[in-house]
This record gives C-alpha cells, structure tokens and sequence, in this order.
C-alpha cells in the first residue's frame, strides 16, 4: 500500500486518512511538507517559527480531515490551513517582526552543524534570506507561492484571499524590495 | 507599444500571465529595447534570490516523526489522560473511598448471610478493594487509561453543563470515584509521554482556521479546584507514600525520564511540557516537606511551574556531589528550565555543556527533539507565578 500512496491524487489521501490510515497521512505530510514550511516561513520570518507553524499545520490538518470534502482541491486547503497557522504564530510569538537570517537555521531542532554548509559560510545564502525576511509578510507570501511553488495569479489569490490583481502588484513591490536589499535595479514592471 | 505600457505589463508578462496578445506585444517590444529587457532580467534574478532557507535533510527526517508523535498526544492523549493519576487526587480518594466500599460489602454481606450462619463466612473482598494496601508501584498502574467513551459517560454524569472543557476534565474525576462498586481495576497505564494538553490545542483559539467539527480533541486539565484542593488537604494532609513512585516516572518535555530513584541524587522527574495546561499548573502534593534534596524541590516546583525557584534548586542540585549520568540528565532539565523562561542563550550554554561533557548525550538529544515546543510554550502560558 505504501508504494502505491505515493501516486495517489491528494484528495484521495486525504479521504484515506480521514478514515484512519495513517500512511495515507504521512504520505500526505511527506508531499507537502516542504512547500508548507516555506509557506509559514514567509509568513513568519524564521526558522523557528515556520517549524512551529509547520506541525501546527498538520496538526490541524488532521484534526480536520473528517470534515474536509474530497470534491475541494487539497492544495487550496492545505495552503489556507499553512497561512492562518503561521500568521498565529507571528502574532503569539514577536508580532511579526522577523528575525534575520542570522539564527535562521534549524539548530533547535537539528543542532548538530552541518560542516559542508558552515564551511562554505553561505554569505550570499545569509543576505539572500536576510532580504526576504526583511519582506513584509504578504509580500513574502506572494514572492514564496510565485517564485518558489510557481502558483499562477489565480492559485495564490486564493490562498491569501486575495484579488488577483493585488497578487500582481504585491508580486511587482516584493520584487523590487527584493532588487533594492540584493544592490540590483529596482525599476521594473508593475 | 512604448516602454512605459511595456513596463506596465512586465510582471504579468515575466509571470505567464498575460493574455496571448499582449504577451506578444510585449515580446516584439522587448526585442528592440535593451531597457526593458533588463527589467525583465531583473525579475528573473529577483524570483531567483526568492529562495527559503531549508532546514536541512536532517530536519526533513525528523518532521513525520515528531508530528506524528505531536498528533498522539494532541488528538489522541489528552482523552486518555484526563484521569492520569499524575497528581494524586484520585487517589487520594480511593484511599478512602475504596476502604468505604469495602467496608459496605462487607456489611451488606454480613447482613445478608449473618442471619444464616452462626459465624458469618469471610466474604469475598472484590478486587479493588484490596487496592488500598497494594503497593504504591502497583496504584500507580491504575487508572491510566480510560476509554473515551468512559470518560465522557462520567464527565456527562458530573459536570454542570455550559462550563469549559478544563472543568470537564476536572469533574471527570469526581465522577469515577464516586462509582459505589469500583470494578478490579485492570486498565493498562497509559505509555508516558502520552495524552498531555498542548500549546497547540490552545492555539485554536486564534486560529481562523476551525476545528474539524466533531473532532475536537478535549484539553485535559490536570489542575483541580482550590475547593478540592483544600479538601484533600483536609484528608491527606502532604503526599501519599505512593506519590514519589508516580513521579519518578514522569518525563520531561524530552520524553526523558529524569529521575529513576527519589532516594538517589538523580535530578527529579519533572513533566515540564506536560504539566503545562491552559487551566493552570497541575497541583502537586504538598510535597514541599518532604523535599529533602535540591534536586527533588526542583521537580517539586517545576511541576507547580514555579520555574524560576525551580532553576535555582536544580543548580543548587548541580552543584552537589551527582553522578555522571544524574549529572548529565540534571544539565538537561537545567536547560529546559531556562527555556522555559525565555532564557534560550542561557540554555544554549547549558546545552553546549552538556556537549561537551557528554558526547552524544541521549538526553540531550531527546529534549532537542522537543525542544523548540518548549521554547514556544513559555509565550502562551506563564511559566511562573
């Protein structure tokens, strides 16, 4: 069973795990659990915080499996569970400012040092992320779902809740505050 | 089209998202305009330093592991846990009310066969009533686990309807000692580490995100009433001999056990992260007498959350004369301590420490696991009072 998780449609998983089976869900997290990650890293800045937000996130996502329907898109879902869970975790932790780069690494969690990356120190690793947590978080959020999950305008505005028009110009400011923290032009599209 | 209007359109266009016809007058634009084709360019390098730091394969094997384990405790834990005899009461109570039980089968057996017999025959003592005099190892396996189903049927029994969870669970208690007839009881102890309330469950609250309807996992709340804990202290008066057994089996937040021997200058158990709960701090028997040893008032007032008192006592504890492993594992709960307050670079030291003197301290490397919970509990409920 456990091979053939992996080819079934979310949707499919979901209603498996609603019904009890664990492998369904942990094929489920296993899928998503990166793109839910750097979804609660952009809405809360840190490493930390995107942990805690992460589990939260399936946490309830279980929790809620027995009233999800099947007929609605899982991803939409999932997304909308990942953004609210981190949005509560910014407001009970440090009400949203973030914290650079710096700590931003997951030594709380897996502490022991990774000597290739620390070797390589990563300067341009550590200002490429102290930039975007620099980001507001609606414009980390658009920036993460576009450039790193590849969403269209219409996938997004529906996880923010947004319309797609906005998705557009926040997607146009965020690159630009990108453009300006990175030393690059800052011109560009609207 | 002019720069202007191309320029308009160059997110949408750099993002697929433009209508064919617009995208090809963007196109035919951006070939004869070397400006724009660098806005364009500038996107491009934009999108590319859009980049999340990834925690590292090491997290990701870790992540299914540690939910799944969360999702156990949080969803399936705290319905087990509500009659988890951590703090004593129900116990305290069976003291009691089982030697009454007893005593009134009794009387209804003499009373029945007395007539009868000359000598009225031994009656046959059920079970549960002999659990006064067991041993404290074998109370402690009491009770553990109830079903569900058991625990709401005497929760419904108990409680005043429209009152929060928390007093749900509390009533739960009242309502299975108050049984007349207690059957043996045979149920198995619930695995430690399990049925705990979580910080988790209270984050529902600011949420948007609900529930699933029907499948809200109740919160357990350890901590009785003051009404109830002025009246056991009416009847037991401090711990029971049966308490520092039930303690010593407790975890930390690490899913440790610290403390094997409360004779021994072990660091003591503390259940940090699992006595934590959105009522309040789980009371503890007036154990404060009998906290002979630093070590053991550190567990003491940790379980009452008192954590800053409680760092005190365990460095105190420290600094006594510990063997390498109560050392080691006394480090550890040192450190929990101090995230506990919010004191993470304090913690690091201690941590660090630890490293240093215990490579690959398994200890250690169990509280990591749990760590940054612990280091979020601390925002939502005070750790001191």
């Amino acid at each position: 069973m456990g091979a053939d998780l992996g080819e079934e449609k979310d949707e499919r998983l979901a209603a498996l795990a609603a019904g009890g089976d664990r492998g369904a869900f942990d094929a489920l997290v296993t899928r998503h659990r990166q793109a839910v990650y750097r979804l609660c890293w952009s809405a809360t800045g840190n490493a930390a915080d995107a942990d805690d937000a992460a589990q939260e996130t399936f946490v309830r996502v279980y929790r809620s499996l027995p009233s999800y329907d099947p007929a609605r898109p899982f991803g939409p879902w999932l997304r909308k569970i990942a953004w609210n869970c981190g949005l509560s975790v910014r407001r009970a932790g440090n009400a949203g400012v973030p914290r650079v780069a710096e700590d931003d690494a997951p030594e709380a969690v897996d502490p022991a040092p990774d000597p290739e990356e620390a070797a390589a120190g990563n300067e341009e690793r550590r200002r490429v992320a102290g930039a975007m947590a620099g980001l507001p978080a609606e414009l980390r959020m658009v920036m993460v779902l576009r450039a790193v999950e590849g969403l269209s305008y219409g996938e997004i505005a529906l996880a923010a809740g947004i319309p797609a028009g906005t998705v557009m110009s926040r997607l146009s400011r965020a690159r630009k505050r990108l453009l300006a923290a990175l030393g690059g032009r800052s011109g560009g599209g609207s | 089209m002019d720069c202007r209007e191309t320029q308009s359109q160059l997110t949408a266009f750099h993002d697929g998202e433009l209508p064919a016809a617009d995208r090809a007058r963007v196109e035919e634009h951006l070939r004869g305009c070397p400006e724009c084709h660098l806005l364009l360019a500038d996107l491009a390098r934009a999108d590319q330093s859009a980049g999340v730091p990834d925690p590292g394969p090491a997290y990701w094997d870790r992540f299914n592991a540690r939910l799944m384990d969360r999702v156990e405790r949080e969803a399936d834990g705290p319905r087990v846990a509500v009659l988890r005899p951590k703090h004593g009461w129900m116990r305290q109570q069976l003291r009691y009310l089982l030697p009454a039980a007893a005593a009134a089968a009794l009387v209804v057996v003499v009373v029945r066969y007395g007539g009868m017999h000359p000598v009225a025959p031994t009656p046959t003592v059920p079970p549960a009533v002999s659990e006064p005099a067991a041993p404290p190892a074998l109370a402690n396996e009491r009770f553990a686990t109830v079903t569900r189903e058991e625990r709401d049927r005497m929760a419904d029994r108990s409680l005043p309807a429209g009152i929060e969870e928390a007093s749900r669970d509390r009533a739960a208690a009242p309502a299975a000692v108050s049984v007349p007839s207690p059957p043996p009881m045979t149920f198995p102890r619930a695995p430690d580490g399990q049925g705990w309330p979580s910080a988790g469950a209270g984050r529902d609250a600011t949420g948007s995100v609900a529930p699933a309807a029907g499948s809200p996992p109740l919160t357990a709340a350890d901590e009785m009433p003051s009404g109830m804990q002025a009246e056991r202290k009416k009847m037991g008066g401090g711990a029971s001999p049966v308490e520092p057994q039930l303690a010593a089996k407790t975890e930390s937040a690490s899913g440790m056990r610290i403390a094997k021997d409360q004779s021994a200058e072990a660091p003591p158990a503390v259940s940090l992260g699992k006595t934590r709960s959105k009522a309040g701090p789980p009371p503890i028997a007036s154990a404060s007498p009998r906290a002979a040893s630093p070590c053991e008032l550190a567990r003491t007032l940790a379980e009452r959350e008192r954590i800053r008192e409680a760092e005190v006592a365990q460095r105190e504890c420290l600094a006594g004369d510990l063997s390498a492993p109560s050392r080691e594992k006394g480090l550890v709960f040192l450190a929990e301590l101090l995230d506990r307050q919010a004191r993470f670079a304090e913690a690091d030291a201690v941590i660090t420490e630890v490293d240093r003197q215990f490579p690959k301290s398994r200890p250690l490397d169990l509280y990591r696991r749990h760590r940054p919970m612990v280091q979020k509990q601390p925002a939502a409920v005070p750790v001191t009072r």
